[in-house]
């Protein structure tokens, strides 16, 4: 039994996945916003080959110029090539939805695992915990965490990892009090599994599909949240070339050069639209009943 | 109810608790010393910074410096701000009814065109314009707050000159209303349509319909009233999502609220600043979620009763 049954799961899983994608790529939410992130991908992997200037390279142009065939996005205030720096700028921004989804997933994973599993008296404070820093607003709490560690984009990131913590925890919390009313739990309880078994190799495969949406929903939610504080000039500083950051030095230039306000601020739009159709075609492909409405 | 009632307003008493303890030790998990951090700017002697650390109380054990907080917040003593020297909780009082009015307008815009939004979806679901306004949610949820008020600035305030660039007086407030509003009636509408949608299939409307009442009838007397439950028990959050995105919305349009206070003394290190501004942000929306929750058990009679 012990042999046959991790092959059939695994060739399960295999078939599954194929579908999956099949699915997702038919459903035009999904295929458009798999596509943007896709783009979003290669463009940060490929920049170097991508970009015609170096995005930091001052006076690669004359400066303030408007969009032209050399200088596809225009020129900035310091002669910089826009266009290279969108390019680059989208390495930053991947980076800071990976790494800022990254601390608010796995604390919050564990922490709303945690509370479900064990329930009573733990469940109860870390839950309540959870609801207290969910009622502060994120933006708050990642104010809080800026307060205490300094500006900066490094410290931006994990500001809003932190911020989304809760979120995370609530949502896993919730996933983990279904499953726990499902027959496979009480059998794994019954079959005398440890609480680590239970958690990690029973609780933990079932709660993924769930945390897949929203965390590629939630990467959305960081880019935005990264680009704020840059833009309120709380994250990345001169002369990083990220996106909320270039639209913050656009402000006093808007009449001038409208086109510094215009590339950077659709890019972020472009990319959390990305994230956020391709988490609706995921949440369409997992969970058919909601296509239905 | 009034074990509803009850439970709500301890819930809410707790998390204010627990919001003055996490700004007690916020001070405290700034890596260094704060005092210095906050008086980096200032030509100050060793002693200079003794006295300050004297007066913030830092020098207590922090029970003690808990329980002088606690004191004085119950005289409404929030401390000093480090920069101009003012009492924080009068700084606060002053900045506070310009982000109330800009959220309370905004969340009359978002509920205007989200609502409408949404009840249309659903009611012509599947339809181009269910898909049109479908779409038109999606793009507002994904469009910066901070950008859309760039993009509103240029054309209506640059480009046509029909509304002020910024300022306090009420023309001044159409601009960043407009930009919170309208991301946030992205929002309202894709939750409005689901829940219009789950109504629309239950029985009670099929019997309405099937026994020959009116269609306007059906919709708004029977229809609209079940879906307005589920969301009114989001307005709470709404309520939130319009305080913290004012926060950015007012560095926009210079608009000088809570939210541009806040920037500024994160700038400065302000922590007595920064300490009174989350205590007082946390429990503006403990209570205003705490009011919408006891409106919401008064709509809901499941609640009411249970």
């Amino acid at each position: 039994m012990a042999s046959i049954a991790p092959t059939t799961i695994a060739e399960n899983v295999h078939g599954e996945l194929a579908g999956f994608w099949l699915r997702l790529v038919k459903s035009p939410t999904g295929l458009i916003g798999l596509l943007i992130v896709l783009t979003l991908i290669a463009t940060a992997l490929f920049a170097v080959w991508i970009a015609p200037f170096d995005p930091l390279q001052m006076g690669a142009g004359p400066r303030l110029q408007p969009p032209s065939a050399q200088y596809w996005f225009g020129t900035d205030d310091f002669g910089r090539d826009l266009f290279s720096r969108v390019v680059y700028g989208a390495r930053l921004t991947l980076q800071i939805g990976v790494i800022a989804v990254g601390i608010s997933l796995t604390s919050g994973l564990l922490l709303g695992l945690v509370a479900g599993y064990a329930g009573g008296w733990t469940e109860r404070v870390l839950m309540r915990l959870v609801d207290v820093l969910f009622s502060f607003t994120e933006i708050v709490i990642a104010l809080a965490c800026l307060a205490i560690l300094g500006i900066g984009l490094t410290n931006a990131m994990i500001a809003i990892g932190i911020a989304s913590i809760p979120f995370y925890a609530r949502v896993t919390h919730s996933v983990v009090l279904v499953e726990k009313g499902k027959p496979y739990f009480e059998a794994g309880i019954a079959a005398g599994a440890g609480h680590v078994r239970m958690i990690f190799l029973h609780l933990l495969p079932n709660v993924v599909p769930t945390l897949i949406v929203v965390g590629t929903l939630g990467i959305s939610t960081a880019v935005l949240a990264a680009a704020g504080l840059s833009f309120l000039g709380l994250g990345a500083q001169p002369p990083e070339p990220e996106w909320g950051f270039m639209l913050s030095s656009s402000r006093d230039l808007i009449s001038r050069a409208p086109w510094m306000m215009i590339f950077p601020g659709s890019a972020i739009a472009i990319t959390v639209l990305g994230f956020n159709l391709l988490g609706d075609g995921i949440r369409e492909v997992l969970d058919p009943r909601q296509v239905m409405r | 109810m009034i074990r509803y009632i009850i439970q709500r307003v301890l819930a809410a008493l707790v998390t204010i608790w627990i919001t003055t303890i996490a700004v007690t030790l916020l001070i405290h998990a700034v890596p260094g010393d704060p005092v210095r951090i906050m008086y980096a700017k200032f030509q100050s002697t060793p002693e200079q910074i003794e006295a300050v650390r004297i007066a913030l109380g830092l020098d207590q054990p922090i029970y003690i410096q808990y329980g002088l907080y606690v004191s004085r917040l119950f005289q409404g003593d929030l401390g000093r701000s480090i920069v101009g020297d003012q009492p924080v909780l009068d700084i606060l009082l002053t900045r506070f009814p310009p982000t109330l009015l800009l959220a309370t307008t905004s969340l009359v815009i978002a509920v205007v065109i989200g609502l409408s939004l949404g009840f249309l979806a659903a009611y012509k679901r599947g339809t181009v314009i269910d898909v049109g306004a479908m779409v038109l949610a999606v793009l507002g949820v994904s469009i910066p707050h901070f950008w859309l008020g760039l993009l509103l600035l240029f054309f209506f305030a640059l480009q046509l000159g029909w509304l002020p660039v910024a300022g306090s007086d009420l023309r001044s407030l159409i601009l960043p209303a407009l930009t919170l509003g309208l991301a946030n009636a992205a929002v309202l509408a894709r939750l409005t349509r689901s829940a219009m949608i789950d109504i629309f299939d239950q029985d009670f409307v099929r019997t309405a319909r099937a026994k020959g009442l009116p269609k306007t009838m059906v919709l708004y007397r029977h229809a609209l009233r079940a879906g307005l439950v589920p969301i009114v028990s989001m307005m709470g959050l709404q309520f939130a999502y319009m305080m913290g995105g004012a926060i950015v919305v007012e560095n926009v349009f210079a608009w000088n609220g809570v939210g541009r206070l806040a920037i500024e003394a994160v700038f400065a290190r302000d922590y007595p600043l920064i300490q009174g501004f989350i205590l007082f942000f946390a429990t503006v929306i403990v209570l205003v979620s705490l009011v919408i929750d006891l409106l919401y058990a008064v709509l809901d009679p499941r609640i009411r009763y249970s």
